[in-house]
Parts: structure tokens; sequence; C-alpha cells
């Protein structure tokens, strides 16, 4: 470990390094084997008969695919599935609006007080939802001239158990705002100058010159806010009382709580169902995982 | 925010532009912003910052969805720490993050500082250790409680290989909470990783070579060299990773529901149980506002040690 590195030791090192080395590789593969196993056993479990399940054991004696059509018998897990999709699709498209124009704004334009606006929006990202959970719901409720709410709010339900309170309250978040700032800082003005020059007027530039340059950043908030609302579970808990609306974590949920009797393998296959979408869009968007998060961390 | 115009002026110095014209410009340009702006500031302003004022308000009153409602002063406050059902709730997530925070922060950053070392299939094991993270909490509360199943379970399973009796884990009330942290601290470790990886990164080759060349051993160069330099992402994983664990709620919520007894009751699910089952919202708030004075405590204990570290 102290070993100081004379030239000789130096010289001696790769050999040296090599218990080391492979040790590094024993750890780090365990660990990943830790990672995973759970989902493994997740997959197998959906492929085996209740018989089976009975006492411990890996391997399912046969494929049984028709656990996963059984499974979305029991639970309308597929209409949880489209909701989940719905719900996501909508975050993200309003994320992706309402965040670029406003991180361009405070990036780009010389508005009074910009500087403060920016720090408005970087305390706000420190706001952690379990502390806004209870006026959340109200406010939610009292959203004026829907769910049979007059133009004060009062009388209704406002956006509760609607594809809007799923939708609106959670989309945007000021970190995506933070995000979309910080990657249009980093492109010239010398090109919003130029796009002037010619004419364009200020959303002309946003829309069509500084918005297409920042696509990697578009990718990564895209990403990051379809695994939010994916994932989501104690908000859709909250505000929906009926399966048309309810997304697929809640509904996963609800089917694990049944106390008559857990179907593991059913269980198994509906989870299946809530967690590969995420770990492919993961696998194929790696990198923007990656630069996200460094870049929030680091930056931020 | 001048920086806009002050550029192209540098670029372009010989173009003279009156500035009359510059300002209708900067007007034209301002009122653009504004109205980019106007969505995020209104979207912030009614689902953000009016509930953070909201809860605090709402917590001197006894409001409960009714149309009558008073004010109590600080009766919830003076309630609540009469309220077992509340101590046992904020003693557990106490513990939770006292207990999940730096174990998980320790082990991402020694699973860091491996991938850090120019290793083959760095893609692959960073996948791994990441997928646990963009997996919904409910999905991997559900896995794991199969997994903790006390008759035929994974968990269990494994213990037989050893030799050992199996365990009731998520029922027996000494083991319920050990194991939700071992679940919280699994699913965790991504995100820190990724985090302190790139920390890592950044780090300067050239200072390391030349503690290197001073005769600083491996030891030392991450104590002196290293470990100063990702002292700022520590802190922001720190603070993510309070506010994260005084979250939980999903984990609880599919795998004990609190029980056995209390023995696993959080705050989140306290709060939410007072508000939406029992319709005690004034009193839920005022529990918000005490469990937002911890999180403050913790991050200023977090500060603390920080600025104890960077002054050694």
């Amino acid at each position: 470990m102290t070993s100081v590195s004379l030239p000789a030791a130096a010289a001696a090192k790769p050999s040296v390094l090599r218990p080391g080395r492979i040790l590094l590789y024993v750890v780090l593969t365990v660990g990943a084997i830790l990672m995973i196993t759970p989902f493994v056993w997740m997959l197998l479990t959906a492929f085996k008969s209740n018989l089976e399940i009975a006492k411990f054991g890996w391997l399912p004696s046969e494929l049984r695919w028709r656990n996963f059509v059984e499974a979305m018998q029991t639970a309308p897990f597929l209409t949880y599935f489209r909701n989940s999709l719905f719900i996501a699709v909508g975050e993200t498209a309003f994320t992706l609006a309402v965040c670029t124009t406003a991180g361009y704004a405070l990036a780009k334009l010389p508005i009074r007080g910009g500087k403060t606006l920016l720090n408005y929006f970087i305390v706000l990202l420190l706001v952690p939802f379990q502390i806004i959970l209870v006026p959340l719901f109200l406010i939610v409720k009292s959203i004026p001239l829907f769910g049979g709410n007059n133009i004060l709010g009062h009388g209704g339900i406002g956006w509760l158990n609607s594809w809007w309170g799923l939708i609106i309250p959670l989309g945007a978040a000021p970190l995506f705002t933070f995000l979309a700032r910080q990657f249009y800082v980093s492109l010239p003005d010398q090109l919003a100058q130029a796009a002037r020059v010619d004419g364009l007027g200020e959303f002309g530039i946003f829309w069509r010159i500084m918005t297409p340059l920042i696509k990697p950043a578009l990718i990564t908030i895209a990403v990051f806010q379809i695994e939010a609302a994916w994932n989501g579970f104690l908000w859709p808990l909250m505000i929906t009382t009926s399966d048309d609306l309810r997304p697929l974590q809640l509904g996963l949920a609800i089917f694990s709580q049944n106390p008559a009797e857990i179907q593991w393998p059913y269980l198994m296959a509906g989870t299946a169902l809530a967690t590969l979408p995420m770990i492919v869009l993961f696998v194929f968007a790696q990198k923007r995982f990656v630069e996200g998060m460094a870049n929030v961390g680091i930056k931020g | 925010m001048s920086t806009t115009l002050e550029r192209p002026a540098l670029a372009a110095p010989r173009k003279v532009t009156s500035s009359k014209d510059s300002r209708t410009l900067i007007r034209s340009q301002a009122r653009a912003g504004w109205a980019l702006l106007a969505p995020a500031l209104l979207h912030s302003a009614v689902f953000i910052v009016i509930p953070v004022i909201a809860v605090l308000v709402l917590s001197l009153t006894d409001y409960s969805f009714g149309d009558t409602w008073s004010w109590v002063g600080f009766g919830n406050y003076a309630d609540l720490f009469r309220d077992v059902d509340f101590l046992a709730s904020l003693w557990h997530t106490v513990l939770y993050a006292i207990v999940v925070i730096p174990i998980s922060m320790a082990i991402s950053l020694a699973v860091a500082i491996g991938l850090n070392q120019k290793i083959r299939g760095l893609g692959f094991f960073r996948t791994a250790f990441y997928i646990p993270t963009v997996t919904a909490t409910v999905a991997v509360a559900t896995i794991w409680l199969w997994i903790y199943n006390p008759g035929s379970g994974l968990a269990n399973g494994f213990l037989s290989l050893f030799g050992f009796a199996p365990n009731r884990w998520l029922a027996d009330p000494a083991t319920a909470l050990p194991s939700l942290m071992v679940v919280g601290i699994w699913q965790g470790l991504g995100t820190k990783i990724i985090i302190y990886l790139a920390a890592l990164q950044g780090v300067s080759r050239d200072l390391i070579e030349s503690a290197e060349l001073d005769g600083a051993g491996r030891w030392q160069r991450f104590a002196n060299v290293t470990w100063p330099a990702i002292g700022p992402v520590q802190f922001f994983v720190l603070i993510t990773s309070i506010v994260g664990t005084f979250q939980v709620f999903d984990l609880v919520y599919v795998m004990t529901q609190g029980g056995p007894g209390s023995e696993t009751r959080v705050l989140v699910m306290d709060i939410y149980q007072n508000a939406f089952q029992d319709l005690k919202l004034g009193y839920a708030s005022a529990e918000t506002v005490i469990m937002m004075i911890v999180i403050a405590l913790f991050i200023g204990v977090g500060r603390l040690l920080q600025k104890a570290d960077a002054n050694d």
C-alpha cells in the first residue's frame, strides 16, 4: 500500500500490482453480482409455478410464459402500463417546454434581476417533495374551474383524480430549468447576435438556433424526467382513486398488499414489466445519465 | 446580465450602434425573456413556493378539509411531542438516516475509487451498480419483499447455504428496520458512485503526480490530494442523501406498512396517514415543519463536519 515509488520499484510495478488488481476485479464483480441478483431472482420467479416457489430454489423447471398472460388477467397491469407511459410522456413534454424556455431566458436574455431569479430556482431545487406534500394536495384540489370547482376553486375536486393532476404539478422541476440553463450558458453569444442581424426574432433564435444545439441536454433532461415520472408512487397514491388513471407502480403496490394471497410468480411478472423499460432506457442512454448526474453533482 | 451585449461589442468594436437602438434591442430581448420565463415562474410559485408557505401557516391551524377551522397556535406542536406514533416515526427516520448515509457514502466512494483505476469493463460495472437506482422503489421493494420471504425467499436460502437458521427478517421487530436499511443502501449506491466517479476523474493528474514525485504513498496521496479535492462533491452527495433518506416511504409502504407493530414507521408515512387517512391536515403540517427542521439540523451538522475536515 505505502510502497514508495523509487525508480526500481516503478519498473517492477506491473507484476507487483497484480494481486491487488485481481482482488479489485474480484471485489467489483462480487459487488456487481449483489446488484444484479435480485433482478435475476425476480425474472426466474416470474416463470415458476406456485408449487415450485413453495420451497427455495433457483431455476424454474420450465419457462412458463403464460404466467405473464395470467398476471395481466389477474390485475389490470396493461392499463397501469399504459397510464405510466402516458404520464411519463406528458410530463416529459411539459418539462421540456417549460424548462428549456426558462433555462434559455436565464442564460441568455438581459432580464433585470436575472441573477436573483437564477438563485430563486437554485433554492427551489433544494425543496424536497415530502415538505410540500400536504399543501400541494390542497392546491391541486382547488384549481379553479376544473373538476366541478367554481372560479374560486371551491365545490369540486379540481385536478384530483385527473391526468392534469398527475402530470402538471410534478413536471417542470427547478432542477431541469437549472440544468437547461447550464447548457445554454455554454453556447457562444455570437450565434444569437448573428441571427439577430439576419432579422430573426428572439423566439426564433431560441427555437431555431440555440435549442437545436443543446440536443444532448434535452435528451438528458428527457431521460431523467421519464425515469422520475415512471417511478413515481406517493403522488399518484395520494390523488388517484380509479384504476383508469393509476400508474404501474401504484398498481404493483396495491397488488402486493393484497393480504388474501400474494401470487409471487404473477407479482414478479408485473414487477418485471415495471422495471425492464427503465433498465433498457438506462442501458441505451447510459452516457446521458452519467453526464447529467455529473453535471448536476459537480457544477451544482 | 448584460453579458449578451458586451461580448459581441468586443468582437466587433467598429460597428457603431446608436444607444437608442441598443436600448430598444435590450428591451425587446428582456420582454422575450420574461415571456419565456413566465410559465416556469408561475408553475414554481403555484406548486412549490405557495405550498412551502402554506405548510407553515397550516401547521398553526386545526384544518381538516372542512369549512370551519381555527387557529391553534403551537398546539399541534405540543401535541406532537406527546404522540408516540410520531416520536417512533421520528426516531426510526433519524436512525435510518444515521445508518444508511455513512455506509452508502463509504461503499460508493470505495467502488468509485475501484472503478477509477483504469479497469476493463467499466461500462458493465457502472451499469450493474446503477440499475437498482433507475428501478422504481416500489418494484425494488416488491422484489425484496420476496427475497425476505421467511418461507422460500432468497435471503433464507442464502443463509441455509452456510448452515444458518432461517430468519423472519421483516416480521421480526429486531431485524425489520435493519432489513429495510440494507435495501436502502443497496438501491442508493448507483447515483453516488457516478457522482464520485466524475469527481475523481476531475481531480488534477498533475497534483497527484507531483505528490507521487515528492514520495507520497498511495494512502498519503489519497488523504492529501484526492480527499480535499472531492470535498464539495462529498457535501453535495451528503445533502442529497439526507433529503433522500428522510423521504423514505415507498420502501416501507410496500415492505412492512410500518410494522411489525410500529417498528418501521417513518415520518413521511406518519404524515401521510395523519393527513389523508385521519384528515388532520394542520397536525400533519406541523409534523412536516418539524421534519424540515430536523433535515436542516442534519445539513448543518454535515456542514460543520465538512468545515472541520477542510481545516485539518
